[in-house]
């Protein structure tokens, strides 16, 4: 059902911008975006995940608080698609209401991490020598301390809840984005193009921001899809050690853990959340990857 | 060259000792008592009182620095408060297991996510690509724990070729092993991918097909040497992390190696053991990426050390 | 787009497959059922593998304090009197014991020709060395504090010793089964000083080999050990496997023979397949949720009350507990000694909110409520928020780390600035005595934290005046009258609201016998044996 609409969306996106043929970087970069098709339907896999953490609350069939223990751990059937879990609650209403928390949770603390990241990674690599040297110990300090010990201190420290997961999740991002940026920010500035810039007298920032940034973006955006599902599986880990998000609500990484215990009498209490973040992992990955070859000034078809 | 080698290596010892300052305070601001923890829920006040005093957390937390940072200078680590045994003797028995898992995870991880890769990349955007590529996004959106008891349920439960967990005999490593090399092999793959296919577009790779060097060479020869800088990077931290060891796996497989250590350690505020654990993974970290920059010269000649 | 359609057909694949790993692992456990719960597994040779859920932190029993370690300790060193099945006392290496009627004097008659692992002779001379040692103050021990009452320890003649109190003490004979007060070899304990913890040596059914943390712990059968034909099988192997999943896994493999705890959501899955039965029995541990007393409104007797009523225990025994356990009808578990059974607070919403309404309570009030981060811990906690949204009370669960929790409510220094409203708690009185299941809870100011666990700050001065009463004598009768009239007291004034007692619940293959957890959740493997 999903993949018709989308190919038919699909049709007539392609026919309303033959239409528009006009030579806007944006339309170049959309006429190279549409060509990376499974990043295509990804895109709008995510602007539909992304409606329904909006208005999923509002449409699920069932109460997702609301428990009924006459009801617990019944398999998938036609009243519940995901069948029940340990409390009764349907599981199908749950994961499209849980659809809000964990794309808030991957995409906010991504976001946080790859600003922070991105600035150090771009300062370090820039100027090199004392700056540098700073920099990266100061990264390979924090990436010393194991993401668990830091998650755990975190919510010890800041309390229990969603929030500090995002904290715990984007600290943890900072370093690992500092490297990325530096080592591409290292290789795009042994470029010819930069050092001629240099010779012509910009200033850093300017060659910073109009030279050396979109040199480093492709290994941004690669790794910001990445690590939003990285994310997502991080809280999930932290829900694992029982440090995620706050009962009752219907996280699909507490969901997942909290359903390991019914493994072997009840595996769809596991399997459902699993695929909703397997299914959104991949989409982001697929759409890094369209992404960057899009992005990407130097591919020319 | 080698004067910058023992630059970085001498740069190591003051890191070190901030790192060492920075954990002592980032581990006492954790709330939680060692001395309650250590003592168990139904000890009397007296009793919490005299574990504190046995384990010297009765004095001013600038003097118990001292003696931690005096001993530490002296090669002591200390005591563990929870189990009374030295400190090395802990994190000793712990170590080898989770480098030889660890190392036997890179070994196929990066094995498979090299090859992976650079078919991707070569093949784009052909059902080569596609295969590879969705094999390596799998790889990153599996929970690992739950990868890894469904894993034990299909190869241990159901089929009886493997053991559950611990680490016996060589078939004890392939579970966590594989487990534990997933997502390093997804995060090679794509790397590997991204970054030659950048390389195969720059321009002294055309020069080189333009004078008639064949596919392969260009590919494996010039392309995929310029391309690892970002993969090598990537690989090193993937190795840093692993070497920490990881808690869930480790968890999961019981296996005895430090990321159990860690979060045993942690649950009961066991001080000396957490600060040992990571100066341990700091100085491993520091090591990898002293390492890491060096291939980075190797493989692209540019790249000055200044 | 054939690439589109090739790649989603591969992932409806892998979802297929995901799908049918499952279902089929649950389905041929099923399937295989009628065949193998009949046929009885066997196994080859007589050693014993037992997986456990974490680490010993210790083989020193004067100096560890957690019921795992406590077992260890238990399989190769044994004290004056221990605990049978059901938690009564039974003479062990003492052949009688006698007390003064003002429960200050205790004399032990030793049993004769025991010799400890390392050849050392057992007589009255080693049990005063390992009193004197746990008695004194400076020694450091973990376990002093319930043997700091001992004034002296004197040895009548080789085979009596007399144990004189500082004060008296109606719960001592409790005390002196108590895992704590295991006999040391006295040799052993010179040589190795505090590192006895790494080198046992007891008079105990087995002997100790070796001690991996992390990785295990091995003993052999003690050939020369003082009850004629045990022990009857050669060795057992301990391994820590915190993960549930994975210690069923092992034991579903043979590759433990024994397991526990099993987690109660799991019992029916595996009980009765692949030879594997469930034992599951009443414990001495008592689930509660804790209120404070000294915070409005958990200040009104009313409003306590209300939340017992308010709470579906049928429910929460099924939901949480999957039917692993009973409902909770004092403040101590019935096989704890002098307990007193007390009539229930029925579920009752009608009457909760009457009781709110009185007390003048309203609706949307809002309590935290704090507790432990394991899976069940969160799934009751869970549990308990919806059953008092019932009655319009908003629950915030906030699960906490052990060591973030523990500094939660033990840093408070004034009661009345307790942060803390609603708890989620168990309790072990590891002694087995009304004693210790009543005095560290729910035993007045002088329980308050950070002295003891009274985590409800409760304080009623006639309770605490009859808990005095049971501890200044030695004589049954007078004890059990005080404590059941504590026991209907605090029933009354509920500081807790009431859940349950719990069941220990163990897995083993259906070839072992002679192996089983004592109420206090403590491992038996004195009479382990293997049958065909």
């Amino acid at each position: 059902m999903v993949e018709l609409k989308l190919t038919k969306k699909e049709a007539y996106m392609q026919q309303s911008m033959e239409n528009i043929k006009s030579n806007t970087p944006f339309s170049e970069f959309w006429r190279k975006f549409k060509k990376q098709k499974l990043a295509f339907v990804s895109f709008f896999f995510i602007l539909f995940l992304i409606a329904l953490a909006i208005v999923g609350p509002f449409i699920v069939p069932y109460d997702i608080a609301e428990p009924d223990y006459n009801n617990v751990l019944t398999g998938p059937t036609a009243e519940h698609w995901a069948g029940t879990d340990a409390y009764g609650r349907d599981i199908f209403s749950r994961i499209v209401a849980g659809t809000q928390i964990s794309l808030y949770v991957g995409l906010t603390s991504v976001f946080l991490g790859a600003l922070g990241g991105t600035f150090f990674g771009l300062i370090a690599g820039y100027y090199g020598k004392k700056v540098d040297a700073i920099i990266m110990r100061g990264c390979d300090v924090l990436l010393a301390f194991p993401g668990i010990l830091l998650a755990i201190g975190i919510i010890a420290i800041l309390g229990p809840g969603l929030g500090n997961v995002i904290i715990a999740v984007a600290i943890f991002s900072v370093p690992v984005f500092a490297r990325i940026v530096r080592s591409s920010t290292l290789a795009v500035k042994s470029t010819l193009y930069v050092e001629a810039t240099k010779s012509i007298g910009a200033v850093p920032r300017r060659i910073i921001w109009k030279h050396i940034f979109p040199g480093t973006l492709s290994s941004i955006i690669v790794y910001f899809t990445m690590r939003i599902g990285s994310a997502i599986l991080t809280a999930a880990s932290l829900s694992f050690l029982g440090l995620g998000a706050q009962p009752p609500s219907p996280e699909w990484g507490a969901m997942l853990s909290g359903g390991r215990d019914y493994l072997n009498i009840a595996p769809h209490v596991t399997i459902f959340p699993g695929l909703a973040i397997f299914i959104t992992v991949l989409a982001f990955n697929l759409l890094g990857d369209g992404l960057r070859d899009a992005l990407d000034p130097k591919i020319k078809d | 060259m080698f004067r910058f080698i023992i630059k970085r290596i001498l740069e190591i010892i003051p890191i070190l000792f901030l790192v060492s300052i920075f954990i002592f305070m980032f581990v006492h601001m954790i709330p939680g008592d060692p001395a309650r923890l250590v003592a168990g829920v139904d000890a009397t006040l007296a009793d919490v009182e005299l574990v504190r005093e046995e384990l010297g957390l009765d004095k001013p937390i600038v003097e118990q620095y001292f003696t931690y940072m005096k001993n530490l200078v002296q090669g002591d680590l200390g005591k563990s408060l929870k189990t009374g045994r030295a400190v090395s003797e802990e994190i000793g028995a712990r170590f080898m297991p989770t480098f030889w898992l660890t190392v036997w995870s890179m070994a196929w991880a990066v094995i498979i996510g090299l090859l992976i890769g650079v078919v991707s990349a070569t093949k784009r955007n052909k059902w080569q690509d596609y295969f590879g590529m969705f094999g390596a996004v799998s790889g990153l959106s599996l929970p690992s724990f739950w990868l890894g008891l469904m894993l034990i349920q299909l190869f241990a439960v159901k089929l009886g070729w493997l053991p559950t967990g611990g680490m016996e005999t060589w078939k004890s490593f392939i579970l966590p092993a594989f487990t534990l090399g997933t997502g390093v092999a997804a995060v090679v793959a794509r790397f590997t991918r991204s970054s030659l296919m950048d390389v195969l577009k720059e321009d002294y790779i055309r020069t080189g097909r333009s004078k008639g060097l064949s596919e392969r060479k260009v590919t494996w020869g010039h392309g995929l040497r310029n391309a690892m800088i970002p993969v090598v990077t990537m690989t090193g931290l993937q190795f840093g992390f692993l070497l920490g060891g990881s808690v869930v796996i480790e968890t999961v497989f019981s296996w005895p190696g430090l990321g159990k250590l860690l979060i045993d350690s942690v649950a009961y505020r066991d001080y000396p053991v957490i600060q040992a654990e990571m100066l341990i993974f700091a100085l491993e970290f520091i090591v990898i990426n002293l390492i890491v920059d060096l291939l980075y010269g190797i493989l692209n000649p540019q790249i000055r050390y200044e | 787009m054939k690439k589109i359609y090739g790649l989603l057909s591969a992932i409806a694949l892998l979802m297929v497959l995901v799908l049918a790993g499952c279902s089929d692992s649950g389905g041929e456990g099923k399937g295989s059922d009628d065949g193998k719960s009949a046929e009885k597994v066997t196994k080859e040779g007589k050693d014993v593998v037992v997986a456990v859920a974490s680490n010993f932190t210790g083989l020193d029993p004067h100096d560890t304090n957690d019921t795992l370690s406590n077992s260890a300790e238990k399989t190769m060193m044994e004290g004056l009197l221990g605990f049978d099945k059901d938690m009564k006392i039974i003479p062990l290496l003492a052949k009688e014991y006698s007390a003064n009627d003002e429960a200050t004097e205790f004399t032990f008659k030793l049993r004769e020709n025991i010799k400890f692992h390392d050849g050392t002779p057992f007589n009255a001379e080693a049990v005063k060395v390992n009193f004197d040692r746990l008695a004194d103050p400076n020694s450091g021990l973990k376990r002093h504090s319930l043997f700091a009452i001992i004034e002296k320890t004197e040895v009548v003649n080789d085979y009596e010793v007399k144990f004189t109190l500082s004060e008296p003490f109606g719960a001592m004979i409790n005390t002196f089964a108590h895992p704590a007060a295991l006999i040391i070899s006295p040799k052993a304990l010179e040589e190795h000083g505090k590192e006895i913890a790494r080198n046992p040596v007891g008079t105990g059914p087995f002997k100790f080999v070796e001690w991996k943390p992390g990785e295990g712990l091995e003993i052999v059968k003690n050939e020369e050990y003082w009850q004629e034909g045990f022990p009857k099988v050669d060795s057992i192997t301990f391994k820590p496997v915190t993960e549930n999943g994975s210690r069923i896994a092992m034991l579903q493999t043979g590759e433990a023979d024994f397991i526990y705890p099993v987690p109660t959501e799991q019992v029916e899955g595996i009980d009765g397949k692949d030879g594997i039965e469930i034992e599951s029995k009443p414990s001495i541990v008592v689930r509660y949720m804790a209120m404070n007393t000294l915070k409005e409104p958990f200040d009104d007797k009313k409003v306590r009350q209300a939340l017992n009523y308010a709470v579906n225990k049928d429910a929460f025994i099924k939901v949480v507990m999957n039917d692993q356990s009973s409902k909770l009808d004092s403040v101590i578990a019935p096989d704890v000694q002098y307990y007193a059974q007390q009539e229930l607070y029925k579920f009752d919403v009608e009457k909760a909110k009457e009781l709110l309404k009185e007390a003048g309570v309203k609706e949307g009030l809002k309590a935290n409520l704090w507790g432990a981060n394991n899976s069940s811990a969160i799934k009751a906690m869970e549990f308990l928020q919806q059953q008092l949204a019932q009655v319009g009370i908003e629950v915030e669960v906030f699960p906490m780390e052990a060591g973030t929790l523990s500094d939660k409510i033990w840093s408070v220094q004034e009661a009345k600035d307790a942060d803390i409203e609603l708890y989620y708690g168990g309790w072990s009185p590891s002694t087995g005595d009304a004693d210790w299941g009543i005095r560290p809870l729910v035993g007045g100011e002088d329980a308050f934290p950070p002295n003891a666990y009274n985590v409800s700050y409760y304080n009623n001065p006639k309770v605490n005046q009859l808990i005095l009463d049971g501890l200044q004598t030695a004589d049954d009768a007078a004890r059990a009258k005080a404590y059941e009239e504590a026991q209907g007291i605090i029933w009354e004034d509920a500081p807790w609201v009431f859940l349950t007692a719990e069941n220990t619940i163990a897995g083993k293959k259906n070839y072992l016998k002679g192996i089983y957890l004592l109420p206090d959740g403590s491992l038996s493997v004195s009479e382990l044996e293997i049958v065909e």
